[in-house]
């Protein structure tokens, strides 16, 4: 199992401590020559893609894509629109067919053992679609039987978990769009599944609807369920997952803990009045790639033990300093867009 | 088992399967209050009717077999190529396609199960064709013994017995079109496009078979065996075109539901 040579290291240091929700297992596999490229070991991994690559005609939509989802993992899949994240759930659902590699969830090879491997999970893909002439438990049971005897007791169960109790029943034709998003999440819950896959599942909810769900997502994980969590949305996988995986193009990114797809800086912010003179200076204390400038601010990078040097020398070229401030941790976010520009400017050369 | 249990009562949660059955219970009616008050009867065999229908007048079990003369060559076909286009062209339009395939159940049987009941919506159809024409007829013309193509009658319930194995016989020969729009269902994700794409075929089957100049095909066309049903209605009953009639159904049920097993599959599911 090699690791995606185009993939960006996210962190080329030792293998990533334990935190608090993550998986203690996970462990970089990949050869000393490789990139680094975390990954769960073989006792832990539940779901996982080996060189998954489809082309719809001349378009590659995934591209060689090796991901490993722990055990216990809230797993982020983070990507812009079009980066074929649908893609792949499609692939690992068995939906769509690879043009060569597989996934894997549990034991079983998709496409090749798709039954086996779907007793095991859950999820949606896209917007969850139902029988809108039907009521939801109907629907919950007539879906969820397929996946062998349901109760209806164990309906009322994900109903209630999923806050449609009091709808169930109703028919799913008169159903918000959040409605059915939960309805999705109980379909995916019914029998129990070690894994569960949602695409984009707070997408088209009000805030108390994301709130919600989120809150679900986290409970899930707390309960020990595996859930592969696509988003655009990096502020709710910063929220949500401990690990996660970017993907840009249908290559991957980076794929680590979030705590270290989320990378501290020492650089300090400084605002004064005279910007154009305190960038002159502090470039000559610092050389001219440790001085940025970042909307008002000129952002050091420097250690604090540099602060009051040059703060000495501001104040003798006599440039009034208005803040000195330390740089706000770098977030998911800056970290994302920094990863996929870097790909762009790799493939611009 | 279950898979068919499941898709048949997909089918009767939809409004238009109680269309398409009322439709087939009101026709009979239609038919006979249409040929009371018009007091003309139905085309006479010199017109190009079948000889028994002379004698509709005279007994309503004849209504029955009206009603399928008049149905064969295109409502039946209509509601056999809906259907069939339900199956999986239908559910990816609507979407639910993808929520089906990502429960742990096998392609190949699930479009086995849902071929059967798209058959079993017409076996129903025709079922209450048949009770329709029965209480039609009977209401109005009264059920009597039957006089055959061949000049002798026959009881009442062998009559019954003969309209029975006719129904049947169209049974199978509408699931050759229910087989057609569902291989046309596997190849597009619209209903509608499979419901055209399998009655066009069907109309240019019953325009070429009514050339003389393409009376070479007309072994081959599935639609020009579709009135052999007639012969159940000799004595004694002419098996030999029956016969070829079916075995050219079944070799059209086999390849289109060959067809239809390994496009889907095989079949990327981006709906």
């Amino acid at each position: 199992m090699s690791a995606d040579p185009e993939a960006t290291t996210v962190q080329e240091a030792a293998a990533p401590a334990a935190t608090p929700g993550s998986s203690p297992a996970v462990g970089p596999t990949a050869g000393p020559a490789g990139p680094l490229h975390d990954r769960c070991s073989d006792e832990t991994v539940v779901l996982s893609t080996h060189g998954l690559t489809k082309d719809f005609k001349r378009l590659r939509a995934v591209d060689n894509l090796d991901l490993s989802v722990c055990r216990g993992d809230v797993f982020g899949f983070l990507g812009p629109n079009g980066a074929g994240k649908t893609t792949t759930i499609r692939l690992i659902f068995g939906l769509i067919y690879p043009t060569s590699g597989h996934a894997q969830v549990v034991d079983h090879r998709v496409p090749e053992q798709r039954q086996q491997a779907l007793r095991h999970m859950g999820g949606f893909v896209d917007d969850p679609v139902f029988y809108g002439n039907m009521t939801a438990r109907r629907n919950l049971r007539m879906l969820g039987r397929m996946n062998g005897f349901v109760t209806e007791e164990r309906i009322t169960e994900v109903l209630e978990m999923v806050g449609l109790s009091e709808r169930g029943g109703s028919k799913v034709g008169g159903y918000s769009h959040g409605m059915r998003q939960r309805l999705g999440i109980a379909l995916a819950l019914i029998h129990g599944p070690e894994l569960i896959i949602l695409d984009e599942p707070t997408s088209g909810l009000d805030p108390q609807g994301m709130k919600d769900v989120r809150e679900l997502i986290r409970e899930l994980g707390r309960q020990g369920t595996t859930v592969f969590l696509s988003s655009h949305l990096l502020h709710e996988v910063e929220l949500v997952c401990n690990r996660a995986a970017i993907v840009r193009k249908g290559r991957l990114v980076a794929q680590g803990p979030v705590s270290q797809l989320h990378p501290t800086s020492n650089a300090v912010k400084v605002l004064t009045r005279n910007q154009g003179k305190a960038l002159e200076v502090l470039r000559g204390l610092l050389g001219p790639t440790g001085v940025k400038e970042d909307e008002e601010y000129l952002v050091v990078e420097a250690g604090e033990e540099l602060v009051p040097e040059m703060v000495r020398r501001l104040v003798a070229d006599q440039v009034d300093i208005l803040a000195v401030v330390p740089a706000i941790e770098q977030g998911l976010e800056d970290m994302f867009l920094e990863l996929t520009a870097r790909e762009e400017e790799e493939e611009r050369r | 088992m279950s898979h068919i249990r499941r898709e048949f009562s997909k089918i009767l949660f939809l409004r238009r399967t109680y269309f398409g059955w009322a439709g087939l219970f009101l026709i009979p009616f239609l038919i006979t209050v249409a040929l009371r008050l018009s007091g003309e009867g139905p085309p006479p065999a010199e017109q190009g009717g079948p000889e028994f229908f002379d004698l509709i007048a005279n007994n309503g079990l004849l209504v029955a077999v009206a009603s399928l003369f008049a149905l064969v060559t295109f409502l039946l076909p209509l509601l056999a190529s809906m259907a069939g286009s339900q199956t999986i062209a239908g559910e990816a339009e609507a979407g639910t396609l993808r929520t089906v395939l990502m429960q742990p159940v096998h392609r190949g049987v699930l479009l086995l199960a849902k071929w059967f009941v798209a058959n079993l919506y017409i076996a129903i159809g025709l079922v209450i064709l048949a009770i329709g024409s029965l209480i039609a007829g009977g209401a109005i013309y009264g059920l009597k013994p039957l006089t055959l193509l061949t000049g002798q009658t026959v009881s009442v319930g062998e009559s019954i017995w003969l309209i029975f194995l006719a129904y049947a016989f169209v049974l199978v020969g509408m699931a050759t079109v229910v087989s057609l729009a569902v291989a046309f269902s596997t190849l597009t994700n619209s209903s509608l496009t499979a419901v055209g794409a399998a009655l066009v075929l069907v109309i240019i089957m019953l325009v070429l078979g009514s050339l003389s100049v393409f009376d070479f095909l007309q072994p081959y066309l599935f639609t020009s065996h579709f009135a052999a049903w007639v012969n159940f209605f000799r004595d004694p009953i002419d098996w030999d075109p029956i016969r070829d009639a079916l075995i050219n159904f079944v070799v059209w049920i086999v390849g289109m539901t060959g067809i239809a097993w390994y496009v889907f599959r095989r079949k990327d599911i981006l709906s």
